[in-house]
């Protein structure tokens, strides 16, 4: 397994709302989705991801319902909201620019400044 | 719509906690769970499974309380949390607690009780709608320094003709009317009013209706309004009084309806009982087509949108037309707009907000002491703030738990302040002046109340804030080993509680200085000559009812009759008439008048004195020394030649370098206007309108000459004022039964209401001043005191190198010398820059007044020094062989 890279500060939020755009999960399911796409890259520590999920429903980008899990117990799905959608939508964006420009920055060699 | 998400998740969270809880717990679980079946599916034993999902998951504690504190209900919680434990906390010190308690109570309570006097008087609108647009008009003339005058009716029509700015204008004016067929005779306080004056104001009829404009009209039927107070008191609410007849002056009013109380004080200080069509009024209502007599107090209502300025450049230009229309009456004259809220509230304005920036200084220096109080915990409290900080407590953890605990404090202090406030204000009720507009007004009400709210509030951040900074910045180390009272930081708040033992003596610095200024112009007005001797002097009035007492003859018969059996009466020779009598209530009746043969002053421009009609003894009763020429005697009778008699101010200014007598003056003043009188005496000046204000000319004509409708008694007797006021009423009656006595008592007790606003403002600042002073001490020993103990090792050594107790005496009040001295170099300029506030309330005296300012400093010395005696004391006595052990 290639090493796992720490999270940087303020991206858990941004992969929450990423892993909930593509279908309702609830939280362990959010933790799969999350590794299988990074293809475990990614360390997530599993206790952080909850508050994360309480901190995106109060600020309504995602909602919850309780449902039935593929065990058949019960279990709370969380959904994207019109307004967590909008939220991912910007947030990609900056980061993407912000990753391009990190990139410019650290790929600048002596002969271009 | 993101809030609204936000709101409704947080209440959620609140409202249901328990549910919110099995929530979380089950969610939880389930994750837990989940892992735990997928690690078994991959092979690894159950229980290994379980034990790993539930490390990897890590604390399921800590990730439930961010989950809390995501959701914002763990910043409630930890409130409720803190409250109980500030409380607990101060239960456990019941001393401390009582002390800073105490003082924020007095604080507050100070504040709470005058801020329901300022908001009741100053800040509270009219109760009337759109209060703003209410404007009152009189008319000024700058250049003969007439600041303020009522408006000519002529004037008053063209100006409602004229104007594009007001909605409407009415006119009003009050007057005391008699009120006979209803019990005993009583003199009434009437306004006189014209109709449009209610829908003006829009008030709405309790009973019946208002006036109508046909009501107004000369000629027609007279109608009168009651007043709903005087509706309960006088007539037990009775629906039927509408329709019923009612007897004012002896002429008969139908009654036709009853407003509430609301307007009553708003054109006299003393409630409104009537409200008559001005042209209705026996003493007014001929006065209507007079032209050039300003008399009317004039009410508008500015249209929506449109500012007081925009409606004084219009009256600028509406006086600049009449001027030209009618140069004789309007030359030099403007109108001046004021809304109607401050012609109410008038002058005691200043005083009253004095009074509050006063209990704001005892608040704050109540603050510096509980501060201080704080500071000196903290010391003593650092062992625990160290282990809470061990725990894990963050540093904003800590602070916010001390403000709480501060909080704590401040909302009881603030309830012990409303308790004190609520006994306050009754006392402070039945203390202010009764000349104070709206006073009945004055309660502790809900606005009140969020006020001394807020107070705690502010208060507890403003106590809170730097002993919870110190104690959240302490370092671990060493307070766990209990030696944090010689560390760095130490000295910091050492810095911080001699700084606020600093600001305690500036602020009461400040505090004595006003009071200083104020208790010493009090004496000084209270000690001015007024001019006449009020000791034995009882006074009383008599209004005569216009429509049964209608001639001028019919005036000077009573009042012979009425003087003749008074002198008559066992100790009470000494009766004469005065109409009116100086520091009237009413205010002194100033009149124009003219010089014949002088240089003519321009037409329209009179000069003016106080006119005042007297029987002959008057000078003698009220010892007013005659300076030169005579006084009035028998002859000065109507059929005799006319004469006056004037002041020395008068004399001194309009005649400076030429002999008064046998000069004539013309006044313009009914009966008998335009008539020469002769001057034949120069009497002494008197105060007539206010003890404070310099004597102004004045001018003295025989009662018989001169008649009134009514007149004001004076009587000099050995006799008790009871005994001679019952024997005036008895002879008033004699003379004709209905006849009501108004205003009757002591001249003495006139002088002490006519400075009854001083006196109020003198004794509350004073008693200010001595709490503050109270405060300050406190204070300084809290200062002392502490650094006594803390320097206990340091004198010990100094006793054992050879220092005696004078040495150590001096070394500690020396310490707190300098705090004072400190104090004062910062307070003696503040004080000087504030004083100049007070300028207005004060009398013959000048806010930077030396001698003030030199005794209150010597004041605060000496207190200091005194509190910091206690302590010195304890110093002195110092065991050196106790002290050097004790470390």
């Amino acid at each position: 397994m290639a090493k796992q890279l720490d999270l940087l500060q303020g991206t858990l939020d941004m992969l929450i709302l990423k892993a909930v755009s593509l279908g309702p999960l609830h939280g362990y399911g959010v933790l799969l989705r999350i590794q299988q796409i990074s293809k475990d890259r990614l360390e997530i520590l599993q206790g952080s991801l909850y508050p994360a999920l309480y901190r995106l429903e109060h600020q309504g980008w995602i909602e919850s319902e309780w449902g039935e899990s593929e065990s058949k117990r019960k279990a709370k799905y969380y959904r994207l909201t019109a307004a967590g959608k909008r939220r991912l939508e910007a947030e990609t964006e900056k980061w993407n620019r912000m990753a391009d420009v990190i990139a410019g920055i650290l790929g600048t060699t002596s002969e271009e400044v | 719509m993101r809030l609204w998400t936000r709101v409704r998740s947080w209440s959620r969270a609140i409202l249901d906690r328990s549910r919110a809880e099995s929530e979380m717990d089950a969610e939880l679980r389930f994750h837990i769970d989940a892992y735990a079946e997928d690690l078994i599916r991959s092979g690894l034993p159950r229980a290994e499974a379980l034990r790993r999902a539930r490390v990897e998951f890590g604390g399921v504690e800590s990730a439930k309380e961010e989950c809390r504190e995501a959701l914002g209900v763990r910043f409630i919680e930890a409130l409720v949390q803190d409250l109980r434990y500030g409380f607990r906390t101060l239960r456990k010190s019941p001393g401390f607690a009582a002390v800073a308690i105490f003082t924020l109570a007095l604080g507050i309570g100070a504040n709470t009780a005058i801020f329901s006097v300022v908001y009741a008087v100053v800040l509270k609108p009219l109760p009337f709608a759109n209060p703003g647009q209410l404007i009152f008009l009189s008319e000024a003339k700058p250049q003969q320094g007439i600041p303020s005058a009522g408006i000519s009716y002529d004037n008053f029509t063209e100006i409602r003709a004229q104007n594009h700015v007001f909605s409407e204008l009415a006119a009003a004016q009050n007057h005391q009317l008699t009120l006979t067929g209803h019990g005993d005779p009583a003199a009434v306080d009437t306004a006189d009013v014209m109709p449009e004056l209610f829908a003006l104001l829009d008030v709405k009829p309790v009973l019946g209706r208002t006036f109508v404009s046909e009501d107004g009209k000369q000629g027609a039927q007279p109608v009168a309004i009651l007043s709903e107070n005087f509706w309960r008191d006088r007539f037990a609410a009775d629906p039927n009084v509408i329709g019923s007849s009612v007897s004012l002056d002896h002429r008969s009013f139908t009654v036709v309806g009853v407003v509430p109380a609301a307007p009553a004080t708003l054109f006299s200080p003393t409630p409104i009982q009537f409200w008559i069509p001005l042209a209705q009024d026996p003493l007014f209502g001929p006065w209507i087509p007079r032209q050039g007599l300003r008399w009317l107090g004039i009410v508008g209502r500015l249209k929506p949108g449109v500012s007081i300025a925009q409606a004084q450049a219009e009256m600028d230009a509406i006086s600049a037309r009449l001027a030209a229309k009618f140069p004789a009456e309007n030359t030099g004259w403007t109108i001046r707009l004021k809304p109607l809220q401050q012609v109410i509230v008038g002058d005691v304005r200043t005083a009253l907000l004095v009074l509050l920036g006063a209990v704001g200084l005892i608040l704050l220096i109540a603050c510096a002491n509980i501060s201080n109080l704080l500071l000196a915990r903290a010391t003593s409290r650092g062992k625990e703030m160290a282990l809470r900080i061990a725990l894990g407590a963050g540093r904003s953890r800590i602070i916010r738990q001390l403000l709480t605990e501060s909080a704590a404090l401040g909302l009881l202090g603030g309830a012990a302040g409303v308790l004190l406030a609520y006994w306050g204000v009754h006392a402070l009720i039945s203390f202010l002046p009764s000349s104070l507009p709206k006073i009945n007004d004055v309660r502790v009400d809900a606005s009140v109340l969020a006020f001394a709210l807020l107070l705690s509030v502010l208060a507890s951040l403003v106590f809170g804030l730097a002993p919870a900074f110190f104690a959240a910045g302490s370092r671990v180390q060493s307070n766990l080993q209990e030696s944090g009272g010689r560390a760095g930081e130490a000295r910091a708040r050492r810095f911080a509680r001699s700084f606020l033992a600093v600001a305690e003596v500036t602020l009461a610095m400040i505090l004595l200085v006003g009071a200083g200024l104020l208790v010493r112009s009090f004496l000084t007005l209270t000690s001015v000559s007024p001019g006449f001797d009020a000791r034995n002097v009882v006074r009383a009035e008599i209004s005569l009812p216009q429509f049964q007492y209608s001639k001028p003859e019919q005036w000077t018969a009573f009042s012979d009759e009425l003087l003749r059996r008074l002198q008559a009466q066992p100790g009470m020779r000494d009766s004469a008439i005065g109409l009116p009598l100086p520091l009237d209530a009413q205010g002194a009746a100033t009149l124009g008048f003219e010089i014949a043969g002088h240089p003519p002053l321009p037409k329209g421009t009179p000069e003016t004195a106080d006119y005042v009609s007297i029987s002959p003894e008057y000078f003698h009763v009220m010892s007013i020394p005659l300076l030169r020429g005579r006084t009035f005697d028998d002859q000065d009778i109507r059929s005799a030649p006319m004469v006056t008699i004037i002041s020395e101010a008068l004399a001194h200014r309009y005649f400076p370098d030429q002999d008064p007598l046998g000069k004539q003056l013309i006044f313009s003043f009914p009966p008998n206007p335009g008539i020469p009188r002769q001057i034949v005496g120069v009497v002494g000046d008197v105060r007539d309108v206010s003890l404070g204000r310099d004597p102004g000319p004045m001018m003295y004509v025989p009662f018989a000459q001169a008649p009134l409708w009514g007149a004001e008694v004076v009587v000099r007797s050995n006799l008790s004022p009871e005994s001679v006021s019952a024997t005036i009423r008895h002879e008033v009656r004699q003379v004709d039964k209905d006849l009501p006595v108004t205003n009757i008592g002591s001249m003495a007790g006139s002088l002490d209401t006519s400075v009854q606003q001083p006196r109020f403002r003198t004794w509350l600042l004073g008693l200010f001043a001595a709490i503050a002073l109270v405060l300050a001490a406190a204070g300084i020993f809290g200062v002392i005191s502490y650094s006594v103990g803390r320097r206990t090792h340091e004198i010990g050594i100094r006793i054992t190198l050879g220092a005696t107790p004078a040495d150590v005496l001096r070394l500690i009040l020396g310490e707190s010398a300098r705090l004072v001295l400190v104090g004062l170099a910062v307070g003696i300029p503040a004080a000087l820059g504030l004083a100049r506030l007070l300028s207005n309330l004060l009398f013959a005296i000048r806010p930077a007044d030396p001698l003030t300012l030199a005794a209150v400093s010597l004041l605060l010395l000496a207190v200091a020094t005194v509190a910091a005696y206690i302590p010195a004391r304890r110093a002195m006595r110092v065991d050196p062989m106790v002290a050097l052990r004790h470390e």
